[in-house]
């Protein structure tokens, strides 16, 4: 098992990369997750997702569809099987 | 002459063939401001609610904004208002392109078409000249063939061109007004009015910019808002590399991505056809802006058949696809060209043939009524295409599907299927997964519609503020104030599109700038609840009652059934009673005589 990350718009346009697969060995903040991806794509997601220590405003962090906003906010947990969302600010309609 | 806060009015009689000028000014204006507002109060005064859309007495109001043509952000936006033929309620599209701001250009801030031509017309604007012509060669020609036609008859490569095409012709009740080709007052079936008086386009060439305004008290601001709109993470960056179907993904995503006729909210081919995808594939070959516009979301593509348009949008990209089942973007995309081509609103067309996927799979449309075309089964890309053009002919089966899908799943005994508000056809958002979202459905103006008031904003995209999508405290003031806020900006000649980076504030400071009024933030919010107060007035004197702010019932009987949103129900008829009291009506949904006074509608 291990959790999902899928990039979406201009993440996945800009870093050519549909996601990429981590293996847990127990549950994981949002917040560790970003760090993760930091080193992975050189700090990338905390310039884009993150804004003073919180998420930025619009930006997108979805855990299994929920919005992490509504959950515990970077602090909401990741567990093995989990599937994690991300978009940048983005709107349309 | 000129003033942009003085509308120079060009009246149509189309019965008598006479051209009459007049002047609005003062206290209308402010009370309504221009576009959406000004052009509701001008058909709420001059018809009567409960009269035949598509019969002589109705009017069609083509209408700038106060901005319009003006050195605004988008400031290119016009209107068209009449009484539509879909929903029975006002009807109010706005489009953007050029055509809005040219006509601002000719001096002609506001058209009004009434009666009805006893042969095919159009209406041609070359400087001063103003002339009705003969169109009985346009007539059954495309959009696109129109166009060129008439810019060519003008003899100005820069004329901009409004016409129908073969839909409104034959007014299939949610035929749109194409301008620039490509760019359409869409929803509401306005193109029907314009095929019913017999009118096929206007085209005007202006001979100078005749818009008058405080240009140096307004560049300040158009400057500073210019630089908003720019360093905006969604204006200035999502929107002009995705466009509008950078929504694909996270609607799905989100669980209110209605698939198959709103059967399921996630659609497991999502990535086949969303913006990414249409970027990725190479079809992609450049972004481009409407008039004034820093954003640019509109989307060039080909296709690898050699076709090339514009689009497909959100909207249009997902009611072809999801909700027909269909993954294969490259048809998605031909449905939507031919839509453009042939004049029909996407979301409409694309939704009631959805509808009839599930009467067909459902034994409710019979093989022998589909008049040999292809089975109507999700997943069809072949009758996505083969059945908007029908619409659009209203040929065969494409007949029924030109009343859209309320009357067809009515006359098959099965109206529960059709998702439509007030008989027009739900857009891109389960209701189910999206509270605010929902009651702003029911109690849009114009029938089933997003651009009302788009809760998707702050419940999904976290513009201005993240709110909780199931959470329904508080949701019946942020749809108010979202509905109010829109009725001002479409009043404006503004895009939607610009609230995602700017605010009332935003709007009251170029308003202000532009005409020197002295509106206060409050006061401008104000002209929006009256222009939405008044909308309701007509509709409920068109007989349109509150009975009918109600969604399909699937919504309240079945969950959704799968994705993040499983098991959830749509919860609008416990906001809809606090709703009503937030704006000051009364329990029944009637607007209260004390709301009218305060208005100034009574």
């Amino acid at each position: 098992m291990s959790v999902k990350v899928k990039f979406y718009s201009l993440f996945k346009l800009n870093l050519k990369s549909s996601g990429i697969e981590y293996e847990i060995n127990s549950p994981i903040t949002a917040s560790d997750l970003i760090k993760k991806l930091d080193e992975d794509f050189n700090g990338y997601f905390s310039e884009k997702l993150l804004e003073a220590g919180t998420i930025t405003p619009g930006s997108i962090i979805l855990i299994n569809g929920q919005n992490i906003f509504h959950i515990d906010r970077l602090n909401s947990k990741i567990n093995d099987g989990d599937t994690v969302t991300l978009f940048p600010p983005s709107a349309g309609g | 002459m000129g003033k942009i806060y003085e509308y120079q009015v060009l009246r149509v009689d189309l019965s008598k063939g006479e051209i009459t000028r007049e002047t609005i000014k003062g206290k209308k204006v402010k009370d309504y401001l221009g576009g959406r507002g000004l052009a509701s109060k001008m058909l709420y005064d001059e018809i009567d609610p409960k009269i035949d859309p598509l019969g002589p007495e109705n009017k069609l109001i083509f209408a700038s904004g106060i901005l319009t043509g003006t050195a605004a952000s988008t400031g290119g936006r016009y209107m068209v208002v009449t009484k539509g033929p879909l929903t029975g309620t006002i009807a109010s599209s706005n489009s953007g392109g050029f055509f809005g701001a040219e006509m601002r250009f000719s001096g002609n801030d506001i058209i009004v078409f009434e009666g009805k031509s006893d042969k095919p017309v159009y209406l041609s604007i070359k400087g001063d000249k103003v002339e009705l012509k003969d169109a009985s060669k346009l007539w059954g020609k495309t959009v696109f063939e129109t166009t060129d036609i008439l810019i060519d008859e003008i003899g100005d490569k820069n004329a901009r061109v409004s016409c129908i095409g073969p839909a409104g012709e034959k007014e299939v009740l949610f035929a749109s007004i194409m301008n620039d080709k490509h760019r359409a007052a869409g929803r509401t079936g306005v193109g029907a009015v314009m095929g019913s008086k017999n009118v096929k386009a206007i085209v005007i060439k202006a001979a100078k910019k005749q818009v008058e305004y405080y240009k140096d008290e307004m560049m300040k601001v158009v400057k500073k808002q210019t630089k908003m709109l720019k360093e905006d993470g969604v204006t200035g960056e999502g929107l002009p590399a995705l466009g509008t179907k950078v929504l694909d993904n996270i609607i799905n995503s989100n669980g209110l991505y209605p698939t198959r006729n709103f059967q399921s909210g996630t659609f497991d081919k999502t990535s086949e056809v969303s913006g990414e995808a249409l970027v990725e594939k190479g079809y992609l070959q450049s972004n481009k802006g409407c008039y004034g516009c820093p954003i640019r979301c509109g989307r060039n593509v080909k296709l690898p058949n050699g076709l090339h348009g514009e689009g497909p949008e959100y909207e249009s990209g997902w009611a072809f696809g999801a909700d027909c089942g269909v993954s294969d973007l490259n048809a998605v995309t031909e449905a939507n060209f031919l839509c453009n081509e042939l004049g029909l609103d996407t979301i409409s067309a694309g939704t009631s043939i959805a509808c009839a996927m599930e009467l067909y799979e459902k034994g409710y449309i019979k093989d022998e009524e589909l008049e040999n075309g292809p089975e109507l089964n999700f997943g069809s890309s072949e009758a996505i295409v083969y059945y908007t053009k029908k619409m659009g002919y209203r040929e065969g089966f494409g007949d029924k599907l030109a009343k859209g899908s309320y009357r067809l799943a009515e006359e098959k005994g099965n109206v529960e299927l059709s998702m439509s508000v007030k008989k027009q056809e739900l857009p891109a958002y389960d209701p189910r997964g999206v509270q605010g979202h929902g009651l702003n459905y029911v109690t849009s103006n114009r029938g089933g519609c997003h651009v009302r008031g788009y809760m998707i904003s702050p419940e999904i995209l976290g513009v201005p503020e993240k709110l909780d999508p199931q959470e329904l405290k508080g949701k019946p003031e942020w749809t108010i104030t979202f509905q109010d806020l829109t009725a001002v900006i479409d009043s404006v000649g503004m895009c939607l599109f610009t609230s995602f980076a700017l605010g009332l504030d935003d709007y009251r400071e170029i308003v202000n700038a532009g005409t020197k009024f002295d509106y206060t933030s409050e006061d401008l919010l104000q002209v929006g609840e009256r222009i939405y107060n008044l909308e309701r007035k007509f509709n409920l004197e068109a007989g349109i009652l509150p009975e009918e702010d109600k969604l399909p019932e699937r919504f309240t009987k079945e969950p959704l059934p799968d994705g993040p949103q499983k098991g959830i129900f749509s919860h609008y008829k416990k906001l809809l009673p606090k709703y009503y009291k937030a704006r000051g009506w009364k329990e029944d949904g009637y607007i209260s005589a004390k709301k009218l006074k305060e208005l100034g509608l009574k």
